[in-house]
């Protein structure tokens, strides 16, 4: 059914009438090389020297792993969602609710989280049909701030107030330093795995439809591509990775509670995280991430109290000294390669 | 002869405005199809209704027999229908090459295509129009004839067998007008597709058009071969108004 074909260069896979060449460049992998393994000695440097920088990596990667879907749906649909958190809610209650409820292991909610937060998706994927623009962005902004509500007015099932407690962890090996170190790794993993999907996503055929419909939906539309199916196709799988991270968070912290992902101001993190790295490029997120997650981590060490107000600040600046990012300084060189950038239309 | 469209009693309103009553013409294969009309006639919106971007209000559009008038516009487009826009419309973010190949991995369906296939089928197209030493240039850094040429190949990429052209001569200079024209003449012998084409400068179709299509206030006013529509006292007066006669 499915052929496979080794070439020199290239595996060509067919089957029935489609083609797909997969090339394989050895000699471009020493870059990506070296940066997974300085990511993946990182943690165990941490371990030894400073415990508690692992705890920002986990933040790190699990920023980039929020903004790297949210790149993928902004470029896949042509619109800026203002409430991925709504994702995470769905993910992390779906998975907290159950395990509490029931007393399931990370392993046995992660399908029904992935099931959820991929139904949520669906129900509000006409959205990126209907809605343009401003009004796309309105309603995305309001879906996790009526969740917040709910989960306050059910205050009986969801503990709005207080938050869910006695999730089931991630990992238990009896000694907690050790168990920062495995996270860690998970973290990693989970944001190698969501860099090296959505970047093949993007490099792909389908990458390129993306754009397209990124730059000018119409006219995608009039060269022939089905808008509608590959908008929903991009929310729905954007929308589901976001819901992994929801069940990462419950399980990682062992509670949850909206209050602490729903507002505006943990999805003003992962904007700034979006465009610090460079207008939603998924190496740039990766960027942004540690660079976000490092300077929260400075902030509330030297800042105190005032942190809250200078820490959005501060960011703010940034983007206007650096319009296209951290990854734009390094992509300048390369300018006219191409790579799908967001265009968000008004 | 078959055709290979047939416009049946094309209606096409916005609430109280008639754009387009009942037209109806046919379009053969392999031929040039003028569409002439004075400002404001409705000559984009019956292409616009033809391309599918505006549903028909009534009316039946059929394309070798198979009726399109419900269908998207990405399906029509499978069915062999393109079409270029009077303004030009890049993707701004794309370089020339990309613009192409996206259009050429979404057309008509090819069997045994993967995306570095596409990428030489596009290079193809590229080359067609003139643009190759162009290919990684951003679309929003062409000039305005450059943006034609890309707009021409992003549609022929495509595989079309009908290709809709809307107003290739505005503005362009004369020169580069030349080249315009030239450059559909030479796609449609070389990809053998049949060309529907509005245009305002009539000795461009006068020249290039096999039959010629006039319309104006959304009505047909003639069908014909260029010399009986230019000399048809319908049109004249479309184009000059009522007391033509005293001046001429």
């Amino acid at each position: 059914m499915v052929e496979m074909e080794l070439k020199r260069d290239r595996i060509v896979i067919r089957l029935g009438t489609k083609k797909w060449e997969w090339i394989l460049e050895p000699r471009y992998w020493r870059n990506t090389l070296l940066w997974a393994a300085f990511l993946m000695i990182a943690p165990a440097v941490a371990y030894f020297y400073s415990p508690g920088l692992i705890n920002t990596m986990i933040s790190a990667n699990i920023y980039a792993a929020i903004a790297m879907p949210l790149a993928l749906m902004t470029i896949g649909t042509g619109r800026m969602n203002f409430g991925p958190q709504f994702y995470i809610g769905v993910g992390g209650y779906t998975a907290a609710l159950l395990s509490i409820a029931y007393g399931w292991g990370p392993l046995t909610t992660l399908p029904f989280a992935i099931l959820m937060s991929m139904v949520a998706a669906l129900i509000f994927s006409p959205l990126v049909i209907m809605a343009r623009g401003l009004y796309y962005v309105l309603l995305t902004l309001l879906l996790p701030l009526v969740f917040l509500e709910v989960t306050f007015i059910y205050t009986d099932i969801f503990k709005g107030d207080t938050g869910l407690f006695g999730i089931v962890p991630l990992l238990d090996t009896g000694n907690a330093k050790n168990n920062f170190l495995l996270i860690g790794y998970f973290s990693t993993a989970i944001m190698f795995a969501y860099l090296w999907f959505i970047n093949k996503i993007l490099k792909s055929r389908y990458g390129l439809l993306m754009a397209s419909i990124n730059d000018d939906e119409d006219v995608a539309h009039s060269i022939g591509i089905n808008i509608n199916k590959i908008k929903i196709i991009a929310f729905v799988a954007a929308s589901t990775l976001i819901g992994i991270i929801g069940w990462f968070y419950a399980h990682y912290f062992s509670s949850f509670a909206g209050i602490t992902y729903l507002p505006l101001t943990f999805m003003l993190k992962v904007l700034l995280v979006l465009m610090i790295g460079g207008r939603a490029q998924v190496f740039g997120c990766v960027v942004g991430g540690y660079f976000v997650a490092f300077l929260e981590m400075l902030m509330i060490r030297f800042m105190g109290p005032i942190q809250p107000l200078l820490f959005p600040i501060i960011l703010l600046i940034l983007l206007f000294i650096l319009p296209e990012g951290l990854f734009g300084l390094y992509r300048k060189r390369r300018y006219r390669e191409y790579l799908p950038t967001i265009h968000v239309r008004r | 002869m078959a055709p290979l469209v047939k416009v049946s009693n094309l209606v096409k309103r916005f609430g109280g405005i008639v754009a387009v009553n009942d037209v109806s013409f046919e379009i053969y294969k392999g031929e040039t199809l003028g569409f002439i009309g004075p400002n404001g006639a409705g000559k984009s919106t019956v292409v616009n209704c033809l391309t599918g971007y505006l549903p028909a209000t009534s009316g039946k559009i059929e394309m070798n027999g198979v009726d399109i008038t419900h269908m998207k516009p990405h399906q029509r487009v499978h069915m062999g229908l393109a079409r270029t826009y009077q303004i030009p419309r890049p993707f701004p973010e794309l370089t020339a090459l990309t613009s192409v190949l996206a259009s050429s991995i979404s057309g008509k369906k090819r069997i045994n295509q993967s995306f570095q296939d596409a990428m030489y089928d596009a290079t193809h197209y590229l080359e067609f129009v003139g643009l190759f030493s162009k290919r990684n240039i951003l679309a929003r850094d062409l000039t305005f004839y450059e943006l034609r040429m890309l707009e021409l190949a992003r549609a022929l990429a495509t595989t079309p067998q009908l290709l809709f052209i809307d107003e290739v001569m505005a503005g362009l200079n004369p020169g580069e007008a030349k080249n315009a024209i030239k450059m559909i003449r030479k796609a449609k012998e070389e990809f053998g597709i049949t060309v529907f084409w509005i245009e305002h400068v009539m000795a461009v179709l006068m020249e290039a058009a096999d039959r010629i299509v006039a319309i104006n206030y959304g009505s047909k006013l003639a069908e014909g071969t260029p010399d009986e529509v230019v000399n048809n006292d319908d049109v004249i007066e479309a184009y000059l108004g009522k007391g033509w006669r005293e001046y001429a």
